[in-house]
């Protein structure tokens, strides 16, 4: 049995980097992710009901909800999970997790590899193909048309837009220039399957990938990442980000040198876990909000 | 007899004080250190439904894409944003400028039986049907054995407004999906 949920909640970071560098992201969305921890707290704040015996009965709902594996929401925390972990070498991930929150950029350099251009597109639209199974998971597909499921997409706030900043950035952005969306592309577009099975992230989650074989799975991945890049460009140009400024607010609040772009992006990768982190906050909500109606 | 006290005490019988003292301290340190945490509101619940067949959700509720075409239509200044879809449950997002003012909810009581329960002492109707206020933000009704629920999201959204959007629903073409 996996952990509960209420557990999961319970024991958000408050601190450390993965909280820093989300929060150098603020000046993206500001004010839309505040980072909400504690299982009985984010019940209080999603419902604004305070009374105690109510919370107990939303919480309970909650937890049954989560424990029932039919429903999705235990497939979804496992892919929020793998993907964080799966991208990062797990060795270096046990290491930043052991250095906390005193981690230091340049303290461990030397132990940084850079990944490939080849190797972080691809883990770039591994992920955003994550998020749209995971969200399928947690919610279905809500609405009767496209249209509906567009915009119940296009409805993405708080953590959950959070994280989309931070693919975005940490992902795109900062590892791979202003183009990002293109390259993605095209290193699909020129990617062959066995390619694709051999890449660290989509190992980790290609259970969970639509699309039957690799070939297939390499399909769904390109089909998914077009569908959106319209929404990925057009959200880089409303809100003027460039590399410059990703990285020179993460420089305010975490130690990165600017010069050494492709170190930056592995040592994102291995101390920075905000699928997880911010994939248990819309998780929660997610329940919550399918509780009170329930109960 | 006199006793000149600090000769009383043994060389060994110090050391061996000193000993137990040192000792004592492990002990108190290891049972407070020892002590069960207190046990989560939710460990009850969690040993109920984390065991192997437990289920949430009952078999025979109806799929939430039923209720979909039951909710109210979105109408001038408002938005609606279908926000999730499961088996026995549907739910969407009432929206004005931009903001979550209210959710609107159908889910299917065959689930959750206490949920049907509420109802039985219910003194009030909205569309017909009996209906109930709970906490600060919530009014639902009965219809059949499904539930229509609305929550406001901003204190502006009275329970007024939620009677109002409760009968905005085909609570008819709900009740015969049952």
């Amino acid at each position: 049995m996996s952990k509960p949920i209420f557990e999961r909640v319970d024991q958000l970071a408050t601190s450390g980097t993965t909280i820093m560098a989300l929060n150098a992201l603020d000046f993206v969305i500001p004010g839309q992710w505040n980072n909400l921890t504690g299982f009985n707290t984010t019940i209080r704040t999603v419902t604004g009901e305070s009374d105690e015996g109510l919370i107990q009965q939303i919480g309970e709902r909650a937890v049954a909800l989560y424990n029932d594996e039919s429903q999705g929401y235990q497939r979804a925390m496992w892919l929020y999970e793998t993907v964080d972990n799966a991208s990062g070498a797990l060795g270096m991930a046990a290491m930043a997790n052991k250095i906390g929150q005193d981690i230091s950029f340049l303290g461990f350099l030397d132990k940084l590899t850079p990944k490939p251009e080849k190797a972080q597109s691809i883990d770039l639209c591994v992920k955003l193909v994550v998020e749209l199974v995971a969200y399928c998971q947690i919610n279905g597909i809500p609405g009767d048309s496209i249209g509906d499921f567009l915009a119940a997409l296009g409805d993405y706030g708080g953590e959950s837009l959070m994280r989309m900043v931070a693919l975005i950035c940490f992902d795109g952005l900062i590892p791979l220039g202003p183009d990002f969306v293109d390259k993605g592309l095209s290193t699909i577009a020129n990617l062959t399957p066995k390619e694709l099975e051999g890449n660290q992230t989509f190992k980790g989650v290609s259970n969970l990938i639509p699309g039957g074989d690799a070939a297939g799975k390499l399909g769904f991945i390109g089909q998914s990442f077009d569908s959106v890049k319209g929404w990925m460009t057009g959200f880089v140009s409303d809100k003027g980000l460039t590399q410059e400024n990703a990285l020179g607010n993460l420089q305010k609040f975490v130690q990165v040198s600017g010069d050494k772009l492709d170190y930056v992006g592995a040592f994102l990768d291995v101390s920075v876990k905000y699928y997880s982190h911010t994939g248990t906050q819309t998780l929660a909500r997610r329940l919550i909000e399918r509780a009170i109606a329930e109960i | 007899m006199k006793f000149d006290r600090p000769s009383m005490i043994h060389p060994l019988f110090s050391q061996w004080r000193r000993a137990a003292a040192a000792l004592m301290l492990v002990m108190v340190l290891f049972l407070t250190g020892c002590q069960p945490k207190t046990p989560s509101p939710y460990a009850q619940i969690q040993k109920e439904t984390a065991k192997p067949g437990a289920v949430a959700v009952a078999k025979q509720a109806t799929q939430g894409s039923e209720f979909n075409k039951l909710f109210p239509k979105p109408e001038a200044g408002y938005e609606r944003v279908f926000s999730q879809e499961k088996k026995g449950f549907a739910e969407a997002k009432l929206k004005k400028a931009g903001q979550d003012v209210a959710m609107l909810s159908v889910s299917d009581t065959s689930s959750v039986p206490t949920a049907a329960a509420k109802y039985a002492n219910a003194t009030t109707k909205i569309g017909g049907y009996p209906s109930v206020t709970v906490g600060n933000t919530l009014t639902s009704v009965l219809v059949g054995k499904y539930q229509v629920k609305v929550q406001s999201k901003v204190p502006t959204f009275t329970a007024a407004d939620r009677a109002t959007w409760i009968e905005k629903f085909d609570l008819r073409g709900i009740e015969k999906l049952g």
